[in-house]
């Protein structure tokens, strides 16, 4: 573990932290997994158990996907000169 | 050296095309980058699709148990059909970027570091590269030089090789003072003797290399048509993103559930990927045709406005007539004879350079008159739009010709009177169509010069065209309302304004804007610069001013200002061609809806509208995204090349594309998706 973990890996996985961090994408793609825990339970719930939990996060995660394009939809519907 | 028909024209050295199929294939991978994807929404969904029904593949139960034959099979068709559309509509694009590309590196092959002489102020010559010269720096160039910038010739005289950008071979004679034949291009070549050139554009910032950013698209922003189709098909796939992503609920209820498979499949199959996957590539080819025309666009918004244009105004010379009136006839009036005013007019053309001056001397001589002016001691004076004379001073007496109204002032001025029989003169010229100069010495009018104008063959044929396209022409010319009366009968416009000055030219098109419409107009002197930039598309002439060039948004590289009429036909067949396949691509939808939605729900009662008898539902989805695939490729010649030009008014155009991709759009998918489906099944696809 102290042999992985030496100090050019911790510099190296801490320079691709800060990158990471410093795009609007990985907060976004965060944001979306974070809710994620709250939605694939309700998705769960609603199936009655008919479905399994991978299933029912898989499920969430769409659900987030249809509501980003969704939005990104009409964010070209209103600020079109912007693409 | 001969001169090449304008149809034959291409900028040398000619743009290659080996090679350009192979970097689309690899651009169309590039495109697959979701930031450059992002930029169509359409297809962007499509792409998001693909990735859907790729995990599908990966494992069919990923979003909910799905039962069924062949299920990763049919997700994997899916996948595999819906990453083809993707790559086709990126291929479209890329294929019409590959063009202006393959032009560009044309051109930076011409553009190359040269060692250039800068005068130093001391008169001195240093030997920099051309790449240290700035603007306000004098260069000296000398035959079989390449010309280091564009620049302004200061002094001497020489031929220059400018087909780098024009194609034409023909040397083009550089001088300075006059406002045409002293600008030069930067990577044109010297023929002949030597120039001075003051340097007007820093390295980076030339013609040339405006030339290559545009014809390249580096500068490409969307114009406005293309935004408001953007949105137009933005909302048509929101609606369909809506309707698709609430159908599973409604099947379910129905008892009879639809994968995520199926639901992407039919989501693609609905919105718009035909016009989404080709938009960008018929507004590059729009640019890329205009190129090829040897008119370089600062923007795709100049060619679009081209479509719309509403107003032509045009210069008669050049444009309506022939550029070179000659003198036809001299007719003397008052006392005078025919040998006197012969004399007359010779001696106040001794300065002319123009190529009417020259048809004057060429006539009087021919009618016996002698030279007698000497040069070195007369003066020479230059035509101006202001006093609308020229002519010779020559020990103290005055000898001028120029319009008739301006001699008469002339001759009042110097108390002369003006003969009878001159407005008779002036008449009758005007009604045979031609230019009246009248010829004075002091205060005494000699008689009136005959020049005569040849109407362009095929100029009202062409108005007609315009006509019918509800495009309405105004001839500006200086003649006299007579002269200006019959030329405009004659050639076909429908309005014409006489005796106008460059100022008018500003207020026609002002006037015009004024009442809603876009106007388009010609130019190449400085004072055409306010006008050029005032309509809504300004063409400059290559041989113009800089002052013209930046003011415009074309520059016809030929300097042929009959190009204008050519150049509005493209705009329009651009915008023809967009709303064409635009029509295509939705009346499409009719014919995959009935493909898909039936065979899907066909358990739920609506499978009597399977009027097509597609084999199963399988088998639709798939025909109805394979024929959605294939149309794409399929279009792209007609995305590139065009739709047909045909002079109509908008209401015939309206007709015509419904019927024709409107009921096409219809019709055609019907039988191919049909034959896709026979095949399908045929196969055991499906």
């Amino acid at each position: 573990m102290k042999h992985i973990l030496s100090p050019t890996v911790i510099e190296d996985l801490s320079a691709i932290a800060t990158k990471l961090h410093d795009r609007k994408s990985t907060r976004y793609l965060l944001w979306s997994f974070a809710i994620n825990l709250i939605l694939a339970p309700v998705v769960y719930a609603a199936t009655g158990g008919t479905i399994s939990r991978e299933q029912s996060y898989a499920l969430g995660i769409l659900g987030i996907v249809t509501v980003a394009l969704s939005l990104y939809l009409f964010l070209v519907i209103f600020q079109p000169e912007k693409f | 050296m001969t001169s090449i028909p304008r149809s034959q024209r291409k900028h040398t050295p000619k743009a290659k095309s080996k090679g350009m199929l192979a970097r689309a294939i690899k651009q169309s991978f590039v495109k697959l980058d979701p930031r450059i994807a992002i930029k169509n929404p359409v297809m962007f969904l499509v792409w998001i699709g693909t990735i859907i029904t790729a995990l599908m593949t990966i494992d069919p139960n990923i979003f909910g148990t799905v039962v069924g034959r062949d299920v990763r099979l049919f997700n994997g068709l899916i996948c595999g059909i819906l990453f083809a559309t993707v790559l086709f509509a990126n291929f479209a694009e890329a294929f019409a970027e590959g063009r202006g590309k393959a032009q560009a590196d044309a051109l930076r092959a011409t553009k190359s570091d040269t060692s250039a002489r800068k005068v130093l102020a001391d008169g001195s010559i240093s030997e920099i590269s051309s790449t240290s010269l700035r603007k306000g720096d004098i260069v000296k160039v000398i035959a079989g030089d390449m010309i280091p910038a564009d620049g302004e010739v200061t002094s001497g005289e020489a031929a220059v090789d400018e087909s780098a950008i024009t194609g034409e071979s023909a040397p083009v004679l550089k001088q300075p003072g006059t406002d045409i034949a002293s600008s030069v291009t930067g990577g044109t070549r010297i023929l002949s003797d030597e120039l001075l050139i003051r340097v007007t554009a820093d390295p980076g910032k030339g013609f040339i290399d405006r030339m290559i950013s545009l014809v390249e698209g580096a500068d490409r922003s969307k114009t406005p048509n293309e935004i408001a189709l953007t949105v137009l098909l933005a909302v048509l796939t929101q609606v369909f993103l809506i309707v698709i992503a609430t159908l599973s609920p409604v099947a379910n209820y129905a008892k009879t559930p639809v994968s995520i498979a199926v639901l992407v499949a039919l989501l693609v199959a609905l919105i718009p990927t035909t016009i989404g996957g080709l938009l960008s590539a018929i507004g590059i080819a729009g640019m890329d045709r205009v190129a090829q025309f040897n008119v370089i666009a600062t923007s795709g918004r100049a060619v679009e406005a081209c479509g719309d244009i509403n107003t032509l105004v045009l210069d008669k010379t050049g444009t309506i007539t022939l550029g070179n009136r000659l003198a036809e006839e001299f007719i003397p009036i008052g006392s005078h004879d025919l040998a006197s005013v012969a004399q007359i007019a010779l001696n106040s053309s001794v300065f002319d350079e123009t190529p009417e001056g020259k048809s004057i001397v060429l006539l009087a001589h021919k009618l016996g008159a002698v030279d007698q002016v000497d040069q070195t001691t007369a003066a020479g004076i230059e035509f101006s739009a202001r006093t609308r004379m020229s002519g010779t001073d020559v020990d103290g007496i005055e000898i001028r010709k120029g319009a008739v109204d301006a001699v008469k002032g002339f001759v009042r001025s110097r108390r002369g009177q003006i003969p009878l029989d001159l407005d008779q003169a002036y008449e009758r010229v005007s009604r045979l169509g031609g230019t009246p100069l009248a010829v004075c010495q002091g205060d005494d009018i000699y008689g009136v010069i005959y020049l005569k104008d040849i109407i362009k063959p095929g100029i009202r044929e062409r108005f007609d065209q315009m006509r019918q396209m509800g495009i309405r022409t105004v001839m500006l010319t200086g003649d006299n309302r007579i002269t200006a009366s019959v030329i405009a009968a004659e050639a076909g416009v429908d309005d014409f304004i006489a005796e106008a000055t460059p100022e008018d030219k500003i207020e026609v098109i002002r006037a015009e804007q004024a009442l809603g419409k876009l106007v388009a107009m010609t130019g190449d002197g400085t004072n055409d610069a306010p006008a050029l930039a005032q309509a809504n598309v300004g063409v400059a002439m290559n041989s113009g001013t800089q002052a013209a060039k930046e003011a415009a948004n074309m520059v016809d590289l030929d300097s042929d200002p009959t190009k204008l009429i050519d150049i509005v036909t493209i705009g329009k067949q651009l915008l023809i061609t967009r709303g064409a396949l635009t029509t295509f691509s939705i009346a499409n939808d009719v014919a995959k809806y009935f493909a898909i939605l039936p065979a899907i729900f066909a358990s739920a009662g609506i499978g009597s509208l399977n009027v097509m008898g597609l084999a199963s539902a399988q088998s639709a989805i798939l025909s109805a995204l394979i024929y959605n695939a294939l149309i794409i490729p399929a279009l792209i010649p007609l995305a590139l090349k065009g739709v047909k030009f045909r002079p109509l008014s908008a209401e015939q155009l309206l007709q015509r594309n419904i019927f024709i991709y409107g009921l096409g759009g219809v019709i055609a998918p019907f039988i191919a998706i049909k034959a896709i489906d026979l095949l399908v099944a045929a196969v055991g696809l499906a």
